[in-house]
């Protein structure tokens, strides 16, 4: 380095004024500091979530915090928690947006008491096939999207409506009920107070937030989501990664749906198309958490649970049932505009 | 050469200036991006505007085009009269101000005339049709006005650079009443190759003959000291100097004002090229080259260089990994790769270590959400961790040391990338080849649209990457990058390498061998003439 270039390292000059810059800290070890904004960005979902428990404490006292509310909370949204994380493994890879997910979810849930309770199926090998039959559907959305280059929402909205069809016609549009066999263990199993496949969730969740944040597979996932040409031209084998997400999507689909209708004891598939908007509002609204502007497991998570308190909370209030359209419809709008400011804040 | 028609000194007395900007200044946050600027542009003047990246160029364009609004306390003055603030773009439009931006902005499957008009349409009858013949003809006036003739029904894509230019030219100079105007434009001259640039310089000449005012913002300082009248350096959001006549200055003077210090200019260093290759090229065909053999040394570092569209562009990015060519084989790294397989992604090219940087950072080099450490690292994220685990310790490692080694500014290794100025980030990309001690370099433009501060650092971490025994290719239309780094140039014409320099490089034998006749042709020219 020439005296001239030293002079410049060394010169203590202005922070260059544009962008606006954060201020320079070491590479290695930044100093720690209480960014309040940066606190708030990422936690407050979950300040909005206490003060909404609060409100309803008060507005409805003796009526919201007893244990069974608690319990309808967090009993209940299991099934919601699979097909987000299923979505998430697409939208993370910057597939915009997979539309099929509730189907799926509800083709393989009608599949298993189907094939048990219609064919005299043995459960075991039934949940098998749904999970097969789930992964088949995800691989079949890769192939149209990934290999053959086709619109991502025409495929996904296609196949979807193919599949909650095909769901409809196996049971005759019925509610098919799975007899009691042990097999309901697996879902029903109570651990202080709630189902297991609330912890099921929760596992699901943690494991995901792992690949993504601590994995080479999850960084390439984030990266192709960024950009495919730069991952492309860095080595990362973008096609394989998504058609890997598709596939892995179908699989989350197809466990969550086996846990669920072992969980309800039955599946109609008519209940698939409900599931869509919740799906998706939980998911835009997990990008205001944790990670801002990025869709993430965890955030995801929150914005499910706190989605349902809010209308659980309402409905208590003596609100009727169309207050989960308004609330989930108006948390996606608000959720997506919260997403893309956060994101346009950070680039 | 000043072109303009201004005298380049003050005018006692006389306050008619086209354009006058007093006490300008703007906040973002904490942030205070432009202080007290004070700017003068004369009737008929041709004016420069320099400084680093991050000086508040694009904030004070920003606000002469109504998009940012300034702090209380400032004036935009034209023609005497004050606008508003923010500029509101129909007053603006009215005072004959318009802006051609560095990407010109043009819709490219849109046709000449509808770009032009763009905003302008002029609809009749009771159905609000557009009169189409009307508004050819409006546009034909203009490109006549410009001395330029180009099809004014042809998608805009489909024209060259220069034609491009003059297109965005149009559209900004449309409404100018004669003898009136000023038109800013904003690094407007970086896709230009040589040729297109002198043609450009005519079209500004133009205007100022018929008395518009220009403000040319550039990192070209050579264009700059040649071609304006005056010039204003901008350092750290604040004037430095302002309206220097640029007969007084030379680009050593203006670099000392934009970066406040001296800076020894680059001069070339001794080759590091060892006998041994680094990587070979056979029998590569792809685009216009045909058949190119090519062997680069450890240590040495090889000029690709040419008319744009020449070929030598092609060669990089099939050597890069990024365009699969018709046939070849590059040998590196004790691998061979074939240049002609179908390939998802560039994963062989960077195991066999081939490091590529693309001319469109943003583009193809950085994902822009993601940090500069997660970019940095992206390459070796699967082979230097576990399966189960990126691991923290060597991505910290990797990029505290390119940080530093790079001087990336800020030194947070947690900043999203597009929060980084665009000299920034090019060390970015660049770092993130050059963490993994690469076999083979392949630069595309590395300097491009960096300040002058970040072209010094580039330069040098290449350098330092060929003598650690890195092989380096730089495909690039800028002669003084080449003379500077380069041990051979390769100019390529119409797909075939047409002359080869070496030893002393200098510009002006790399332009000449870019844009000159032909060596072969010369020779015959000799012949015929003998």
């Amino acid at each position: 380095m020439d005296a001239a270039r030293q002079e410049q390292r060394e010169t203590p000059g202005a922070a260059s004024p544009e962008p606006p810059e954060p201020p320079a800290a070491p590479a290695a070890k930044p100093p720690p500091r209480l960014d309040v904004r940066h606190v708030a960005s990422r936690y407050a979902v979950i300040g909005v979530w206490v003060i909404m428990i609060v409100i309803y404490w008060i507005a409805e006292p003796g009526v919201f915090m007893t244990g069974s509310t608690f319990t309808s909370i967090f009993t209940g949204q299991y099934a919601l928690v699979f097909m987000t994380m299923a979505l998430l493994c697409t939208i993370i890879v910057g597939e915009f947006v997979d539309l099929s997910v509730p189907s799926v979810f509800g083709f393989a849930a009608t599949i298993v008491p189907v094939l048990v309770t219609n064919h005299h199926w043995g459960v075991w090998p039934a949940a098998i096939v749904a999970v097969i039959g789930a992964i088949a559907c995800g691989a079949v959305n890769a192939v149209l999207v990934v290999v053959l280059g086709v619109n991502t929402i025409v495929v996904t909205l296609g196949m979807g409506t193919l599949l909650t069809g095909l769901a409809l016609w196996m049971s005759d549009l019925n509610t098919v009920v799975l007899q009691p066999s042990g097999f309901e263990k697996i879902g029903t199993f109570t651990i202080g107070g709630l189902y297991i496949s609330f912890y099921y969730g929760i596992a699901g969740v943690l494991a995901f937030a792992y690949v993504l944040g601590f994995t080479p597979l999850g960084r390439h996932m984030r990266f192709v989501g960024a950009s495919r040409e730069v991952s492309r031209l860095s080595g990362v084998r973008v096609n394989r990664i998504r058609f890997g997400s598709y596939v892995a999507a179908g699989a989350i689909s197809g466990v969550g749906a086996v846990i669920t209708v072992a969980t309800l004891g039955s599946y109609s598939a008519e209940s698939s198309d409900s599931y869509l908007l919740p799906v998706f509002a939980a998911v835009f609204l997990g990008t205001a958490v944790i990670h801002p502007g990025r869709f993430n497991p965890i955030g995801t998570w929150i914005g499910v649970y706190f989605l349902f308190t809010g209308i659980l909370g309402l409905e208590d209030l003596g609100l009727q049932q169309w207050v989960s359209d308004v609330f989930y419809g108006g948390a996606l709008v608000v959720a997506v505009t919260i997403s893309t400011l956060l994101r346009r804040r950070s680039t | 050469m000043a072109i303009s028609q201004a005298d380049g000194t003050e005018r006692p007395g006389a306050a008619r200036h086209r354009l006058e900007v007093a006490h300008l200044s703007k906040t973002f946050g904490p942030a205070r991006v432009l202080r007290d600027i004070q700017l003068a542009v004369a009737p008929g003047e041709l004016h420069g505007l320099v400084g680093q990246n991050g000086c508040g160029k694009s904030t004070l364009v920003k606000i002469l085009t109504g998009v940012y609004t300034p702090d209380p306390g400032g004036s935009v003055v034209v023609d005497g009269r004050r606008l508003r603030t923010p500029v509101q773009p129909m007053e603006q439009r009215e005072m004959g101000v318009s802006v051609v931006h560095q990407n010109l902005g043009l819709v490219d499957d849109h046709t000449v005339w509808e770009n032009v008009r763009l905003g302008r349409y002029q609809a009749r009858g009771p159905f609000r049709k557009i009169n189409s013949r009307a508004e050819r003809d409006a546009v034909a006036a203009v490109l006549a006005r410009l001395g330029r003739t180009i099809d004014v029904t042809a998608p805009a894509g489909t024209l060259g650079a220069e034609d491009r230019a003059t297109v965005a030219i149009a559209r900004a100079m449309q409404d100018h009443r004669p003898g009136g105007g000023l038109i800013i434009f904003d690094e407007s001259t970086r896709a230009l190759g040589k040729t297109a640039r002198g043609r450009f310089f005519e079209l500004v000449r133009s205007l100022i003959d018929g008395g518009a005012s220009v403000l040319l913002i550039s990192h070209q300082l050579e264009e700059i000291v040649e071609a304006t009248d005056r010039v204003t350096v901008l350092r750290d959001g604040q004037v430095v100097e302002t309206g220097i006549p640029t007969r007084d200055i030379d680009e050593a003077g203006l670099t000392r004002l934009m970066l406040g210090r001296h800076l020894v200019s680059h001069s070339r260093v001794d080759s590091h090229a060892r006998d041994e290759a680094a990587a070979s090229v056979r029998g590569l065909s792809v685009g216009q080259v045909r058949g190119l053999d090519l062997t680069v040394k450890h240590g040495e570092i090889v000029g690709l260089t040419g008319l744009m569209g020449s070929g030598f562009e092609e060669l990089a990015e099939a050597l890069g990994g990024a365009r699969r060519a018709q046939s070849g084989d590059l040998t590196v790294g004790g691998r061979t790769l074939s240049l002609s397989a179908r390939r998802a992604s560039t994963e062989h090219f960077v195991r066999a270590g081939v490091g590529y940087l693309p001319e469109r950072r943003l583009d193809e080099g950085l994902a822009a959400e993601m940090t500069v450490a997660e970019n940095m690292t992206l390459p070796r994220v699967r082979t230097k961790g576990s399966r189960l685990r990126t691991g923290r310790a060597w991505q910290a490692e990797e990029a505290s040391t390119m940080i530093a080694k790079l001087d990336i500014k800020p030194p947070r290794a947690d900043a999203p990338v597009g929060t980084l100025s665009g000299g920034n980030q090019q060390k970015v990309v660049l770092a993130k080849w050059l963490a993994g001690t690469p076999n083979l370099l392949v630069l595309r433009e590395p300097t491009q649209a960096v300040d002058v501060g970040a072209r010094h650092d580039i330069i040098d971490a290449i350098r330092a990457a060929a003598k650690a025994g890195c092989g380096v290719l730089v495909a690039s239309i800028d002669a003084a990058d080449l003379a500077v780094l380069c041990d051979r140039v390769l100019v390529f014409r119409n797909g075939a390498v047409t002359g080869e320099l070496s030893g002393e490089l200098d510009q002006d034998s790399i332009i000449h061998a870019t844009f000159g006749v032909p060596q072969d042709e010369k020779a015959q020219e000799e012949r015929w003439a003998g």
